[in-house]
C-alpha cells in the first residue's frame, strides 16, 4: 500500500500531471489554433506551480518568474502565433489544419509507449530535491518525449513550432523541479531563449510561407544544394 | 431514531434503494436535459409511469426465436440487482455479503449482463438489434483495458481490489482525494461511465436515429414487460455506475457507519443527492458536446485510456 505524497506534494503532481495532459491535448487537437490555446493554458500552469513552490518554500524571486513567465508564455507567445496563423478560415487554406500522419487514436497509444519511456527512464535516475517532487521531474520527462512525438507526426510548420515551445515549457518543469532556488537571472536567460525560437520560428514560418504557399511541410521532400 | 436496524435489512435495502431510485434518476436527468434545452420537460416520475405502461402491455417474440430471448431481460435485471450487495451502497463496513465479489466480481455481473442482452438481440435474426449488440461488443472490448488500469490503480493504492477498502483510503485524509492517481483514475472511470451509460459523446441517448445506435439498438425487438425489464436494467446499470463513482472514488462520505436507523436513512439520501448531482454532470455534458461519430470513438477511448495508464504511472514513480 502507497503512502499519500501530501497535500503539497499532490498539488504539485496534479499540475504537473495536468500539464503532461495538456501535451497530449496538444497532440491530438487538429487545429493549430486550439494547440495554441493549450500551449498558453500549459503555461499558465507552470506558472502556477511556480507560485505553489514559491508559497510553500518561501522562495519571493519565484513568484517575479511566474509573473514574468506568465507574460510571456500565456499573453506575448500565444499573441505573435495567433498572429502569424491568421483567421480561422486562412488556416484551412494554408494547409496546416488536421496534419496529422498518424491518426489521433494510434497516436496516443504511441505516446503512452514514449511516455512510459520518459517516465522510468527519469525515474531510475532518482533525483531528490528539497523543492519539489520527484515525480513532476519524471512527468518532465514524459513531456519532452510526447513532444519529439508531437514535432515529428505533424507535417506543418506552425504545430511544430509548437511542439518546439511546448518542449521548453517541459525543460522549464524540470528546473521548477531541480533547481528552483536558481538566481532569477539565470531563469529570466531561459526565458529569453524562447524568446529568440519564437523570432526564428516566425522567419522560419513566413520565409516557408512565402516560397511554398502553403505551411505544411509535406511538398519539402527533396534536398538541393 | 436510535433503532438498530439488522444488518440483512441494511443489505436488502441497498437492493431496494437502487432498484427504486434509478428510473427516478433517469427522470431527474430526463427533467434537467429539457430545462437546459428550454423546454418544460417530462415529469421527474415519468419513467415509473412508462414502466408500469410497458408492463400492462402486450409482449411479442419474433418468430424463431428461442428461449434465451425472453429469458436474458431476468438474467440481466437479476445480475444488475446483485451488484449493489458487493459495493458500499449505504454504508461504511462491509455487510456479510459484500465479500462474495470484488471489483473484478461486480464488473463481472456488469459484463454478464451486457452479454446476456446482445446475446438475446443476436437471437432475434434482427439487422439493427444485431448492429447495436455487435458495437456494444467491439467498444466494450475497447473500454474494457480503461477499467482494468483503474482496478490496478484501486489494487495499487489500497493493497486489495474491494470496493469498501478503496472508500476507506479516499476518507482517510486529504492527501487521499488530491493525489494524481486517484483524479486520475476517477475521471477515466467517469469517461467509461459516460460511454457504458450511451450518453453523450458517445451515443445519443433519447435518438431514434439507428445510425448512430450502440446500446439502446439491442432492446428493439423486445416489447411488453420484457422490455420493461431492459428498460428499468439499464437504468440499474446508470445508478450502479453512479453509486461507483461517488460513494467509492469522488465523495464517499454521508454514508452511514452504525446500523442506526437514523444514519441508515441520511445515507439513502445521501446517495440519491449524489447520484443526482453527477446525474446533472451528464446532462449537461449531454447539452454542451455534439456526438462523436462512431470511427472517433476510438479516439475517445483512447483519451480515456491516457487517463489511467497516467494514473498507474503515477503510483509506481512514487509521486501519485
Amino acid at each position: 500500500m502507497n503512502a499519500p505524497p501530501g497535500v503539497y506534494q499532490g498539488a504539485a503532481n496534479v499540475i504537473a500531471a495536468l500539464m503532461l495532459l495538456l501535451e497530449f491535448g496538444m497532440l491530438r487537437q487538429a487545429l493549430v489554433r486550439d494547440q495554441v490555446r493549450l500551449y498558453a493554458a500549459q503555461s499558465a500552469l507552470i506558472s502556477v506551480l511556480a507560485v505553489v513552490i514559491a508559497a510553500d518554500r518561501n522562495l519571493p524571486e519565484l513568484y517575479a518568474l511566474a509573473a514574468l513567465s506568465a507574460a510571456l508564455k500565456v499573453g506575448a507567445v500565444p499573441y505573435v502565433l495567433r498572429r502569424l496563423l491568421g483567421p480561422p478560415a486562412v488556416e484551412e487554406a494554408r494547409g496546416v489544419a488536421g496534419s496529422h500522419t498518424l491518426n489521433p487514436a494510434s497516436a496516443v497509444l504511441a505516446c503512452i509507449v514514449m511516455a512510459a519511456f520518459g517516465f522510468f527512464s527519469f525515474g531510475s535516475l532518482h533525483i531528490q530535491s528539497a523543492e519539489a517532487p520527484a515525480f513532476a521531474l519524471s512527468v518532465a520527462g514524459a513531456m519532452v518525449f510526447v513532444a519529439f512525438v508531437l514535432m515529428i507526426i505533424r507535417r506543418d510548420v506552425a504545430s511544430q513550432a509548437i511542439g518546439f515551445f511546448s518542449l521548453e515549457n517541459a525543460i522549464s518543469l524540470a528546473s521548477l523541479v531541480l533547481a528552483a532556488e536558481l538566481p532569477l537571472l539565470l531563469e529570466t536567460a531561459f526565458l529569453f531563449d524562447l524568446l529568440l525560437a519564437v523570432v526564428v520560428f516566425a522567419m522560419l514560418i513566413r520565409a516557408h510561407h512565402a516560397r511554398a504557399e502553403s505551411l505544411s511541410t509535406a511538398d519539402l521532400s527533396r534536398l538541393r544544394g | 431514531m436510535s433503532a438498530a436496524v439488522p444488518i440483512p435489512v441494511i443489505q436488502l435495502l441497498q437492493v431496494l434503494t437502487v432498484a427504486l431510485g434509478s428510473p427516478g434518476l433517469m427522470g431527474v436527468i430526463g427533467w434537467v436535459e429539457s430545462r437546459l434545452q428550454g423546454r418544460r420537460g417530462p415529469r421527474v416520475l415519468q419513467p415509473y409511469y412508462d414502466l408500469a405502461k410497458l408492463c400492462r402491455k402486450e409482449a411479442l417474440a419474433p418468430s424463431g426465436a428461442s428461449w434465451f430471448f425472453l429469458a436474458a431481460p431476468f438474467v440481466a435485471v437479476a445480475a444488475y440487482l446483485t451488484v449493489p450487495l458487493l459495493i458500499p451502497v449505504l454504508t461504511t463496513y462491509g455487510l456479510p455479503l459484500g465479500y462474495m465479489g470484488d471489483i473484478l466480481g461486480g464488473g463481472f455481473l456488469l459484463s454478464l449482463a451486457s452479454f446476456v442482452v446482445a446475446t438475446a438481440a443476436l437471437d432475434t435474426g434482427s439487422p439493427y438489434a444485431q448492429l447495436g449488440s455487435s458495437r456494444a461488443k467491439t467498444f466494450s472490448a475497447i473500454t474494457e483495458p480503461v477499467v482494468l488500469f483503474v482496478v490496478f490503480t484501486v489494487a495499487l493504492l489500497t493493497g486489495t481490489d474491494l470496493p469498501y477498502a478503496l472508500a476507506a483510503t479516499v476518507r482517510s485524509s486529504a492527501g487521499q482525494v488530491i493525489r494524481p492517481a486517484h483524479l486520475l483514475a476517477s475521471a477515466a472511470l467517469f469517461m467509461v461511465i459516460l460511454h457504458e451509460t450511451g450518453r453523450i459523446p458517445v451515443e445519443t441517448h433519447t435518438g431514434t436515429n439507428e445510425f448512430g445506435m450502440i446500446e439502446e439498438a439491442r432492446s428493439f425487438e423486445h416489447s411488453g414487460p420484457y422490455f420493461a425489464l431492459l428498460t428499468w436494467g439499464s437504468m440499474l446499470k446508470q445508478f450502479i455506475l453512479f453509486t461507483i463513482l461517488a460513494d467509492v472514488f469522488l465523495a464517499p462520505w454521508g454514508l452511514a457507519s452504525t446500523q442506526r436507523l437514523g444514519d441508515v436513512l441520511l445515507a439513502i439520501v445521501a446517495l440519491l443527492a449524489k447520484a443526482t448531482a453527477i446525474g446533472v454532470a451528464v446532462a449537461v455534458i449531454d447539452n454542451s458536446f455534439a456526438k462523436l461519430r462512431l470511427f472517433k470513438i476510438t479516439e475517445y477511448a483512447s483519451a480515456a485510456f491516457l487517463l489511467a495508464v497516467l494514473g498507474v504511472f503515477t503510483l509506481y514513480l512514487g509521486g501519485g
